[in-house]
């Protein structure tokens, strides 16, 4: 006889339990995956944002006439000022094929780019551990460049930085409170289950059963069960996950979040049922040692 | 605190003993006795005398409201919790109610104090076979309690007490069910039972065994308890019944 059978024969919890633990999991799996996806962008985001800057020579006078040879003249002064100044690794300035890559995502492929009063850029590589003097860079290209833009990336990105890292900690919230609602509907279930076999529980107390042989029965009954349902959980994430991939990629925005996962970020969702199973089991043991204090 | 039973100890010391449930009444009242090793007593008394209070603080389900309780020479309340666990593998309990797990057989309701004790699962099948046929079932060991009489789930509620030969057998009311010539048969169990050493407290309202039997007995009387010696109780028996005062 399987010693589980002692208490569950006919427990409603059998039902309850893995239903709650797949819904758990799904969003748990949902939420976890989004969050390590946000989090990778974010990270790229960074990386690009604090390792190169943006330099901006117009091509075309404010009132739309061609500015001819002068801006190649513009192109060598302020790579010269770019090179020679303490913080820069090195600065291109980016080919008609790569400007018109640049833009795809936002005119499609095909698109007249050569056509479009676009301006030069000057693609500038920085040293992210001493970042230029951006001040000073300002200053001297507008003293010899005064048409030259500088761009820095970090400043327009930062409030989407400050929004994306807010959003991860959102969820990491979430997740929070998602173990919390797990741990109290495994407490929820166990005290249901508790007091429906109260009868047996005392019976099996008073032929000298101590508190281990009764609190690893349902500790470990409510871990099977919650990781039962919390791998049909991860199971049916699965398709969202592709089909919320399917529709980024489709949509070409996975420059700005990519949602392909790692190796050992699909390890990481792998083990969330285990993880709620774990939770299940440490809580029903507590629950379960506090219950039994009521009997000598 | 080891719980092997002291050498020589009394199994059971109740000195000034009270017993009430949460703001109830006093349902035991200075109870005094003790139950030497190897005895065999019935326990008698009206409905509502206070027998299952006594046998509850004798299986360790309640403590004393006031007075001590000593087991196997043990104070209860002074004891660990998994001491007391331990302490209650070496009681047998019968209930009046018979408390068979219905979703279990009755080979398997049996072995369940085995199975709480750890023994081995191929000594459980011996063991239980053994005794569940002793009792007459053993065409009925896959039998659930629901398809049971009740003769026969007192058997097996008997069973379960006694399958890993307690020290101390308690039984409420355990021939209620069964017929006289059963009720013998169950008996006389409990009597081998005693002769290899456990100490037996039978709460009945049997006459009849009490007086087949002829045991010393624990007479309870609206929470008072006397103890009425086996010649006393004889003589006092006789009495009765020569006056046809006693059913």
């Amino acid at each position: 006889m399987k010693q589980s059978r002692l208490f569950f024969s006919t427990d409603s919890n059998r039902l309850f339990l893995p239903w709650m633990s797949m819904l758990m999991g799904f969003i748990a799996v949902l939420i976890l995956a989004a969050g390590m996806s946000a989090y990778d962008s974010i990270t790229n985001w960074q990386r690009v944002v604090s390792g190169s800057l943006t330099v901006q020579i117009p091509t075309y006078t404010e009132a739309g006439d061609p500015r001819g040879e002068v801006v190649n003249r513009e192109i060598e002064t302020a790579l010269t000022i770019l090179r020679s100044s303490t913080g820069v690794k090195g600065a291109t300035v980016l080919s008609d094929s790569q400007m018109t890559e640049l833009m795809i995502p936002w005119l499609g492929e095909g698109a007249a780019v050569s056509e479009l009063p676009l301006p030069k850029l000057i693609d500038v590589m920085v040293d992210s551990d001493h970042y230029p003097d951006m001040a000073q860079l300002k200053t001297d290209l507008a003293a010899q460049v005064p048409s030259a833009v500088l761009d820095s990336h970090r400043l327009r990105l930062e409030p989407l930085l400050r929004l994306s890292s807010g959003g991860i900690k959102l969820i990491g919230f979430i997740l929070i409170l998602l173990a919390l609602t797990a741990s109290f509907t495994v407490i929820y279930a166990t005290r249901t289950s508790l007091t429906a076999h109260e009868h047996i529980i005392s019976l099996i107390h008073m032929m000298g059963a101590n508190d281990w042989f009764i609190t690893r029965q349902y500790a470990a009954r409510n871990f099977n069960l919650t990781f039962m349902g919390s791998f049909f959980g991860l199971l049916l994430a699965l398709p969202i996950m592709a089909g919320v991939s399917f529709l980024i990629h489709g949509a070409t925005l996975d420059f700005i979040w990519n949602p392909a996962l790692d190796i050992k970020q699909w390890i990481v969702l792998g083990c969330v049922p285990v993880g709620l199973a774990l939770l299940a089991f440490v809580t029903t043991l507590k629950t379960v040692s506090d219950y039994l204090k009521r009997f000598l | 605190m080891s719980t092997q039973t002291k050498l020589n100890a009394p199994v059971a010391e109740f000195n000034g003993v009270s017993f009430r449930y949460d703001g109830g009444p006093e349902i035991l009242k200075d109870i005094q006795f003790t139950l030497s090793p190897g005895s065999f007593h019935f326990m008698t008394g009206e409905s509502g005398a206070g027998k299952t209070s006594l046998l509850s603080l004798l299986y360790l389900y309640h403590l004393p409201t006031k007075g001590r309780v000593r087991l196997f020479g043990y104070p209860v309340d002074e004891m660990a919790r998994l001491d007391r666990a331990k302490l209650r593998r070496q009681i047998g309990v019968v209930f009046q109610d018979f408390r068979l797990l219905n979703h279990l057989t009755a080979f398997d309701n049996v072995a369940l104090p085995l199975r709480i004790a750890g023994v081995k699962e191929s000594e459980i099948r011996r063991h239980v076979s053994e005794l569940l046929a002793w009792v007459g079932l053993e065409n009925q060991m896959k039998t659930h309690p629901p398809e049971l009489s009740g003769g026969e789930q007192q058997r097996v509620a008997i069973a379960r007490a006694v399958i890993n030969r307690p020290t101390l057998l308690l039984a409420d009311e355990p021939t209620g069910n069964v017929d006289d010539a059963m009720a013998k048969r169950l008996l006389h169990l409990f009597l081998e039972l005693n002769k290899l050493g456990t100490t037996v407290v039978i709460a009945t309202h049997n006459e009849g065994l009490i007086r087949h039997f002829g045991f010393p007995r624990l007479h309870l009387d609206k929470g008072h308890l006397s103890v009425v010696p086996q010649n006393q109780y004889k003589e006092m028996a006789s009495k009765l019944f020569n006056r046809g005062g006693a059913q």
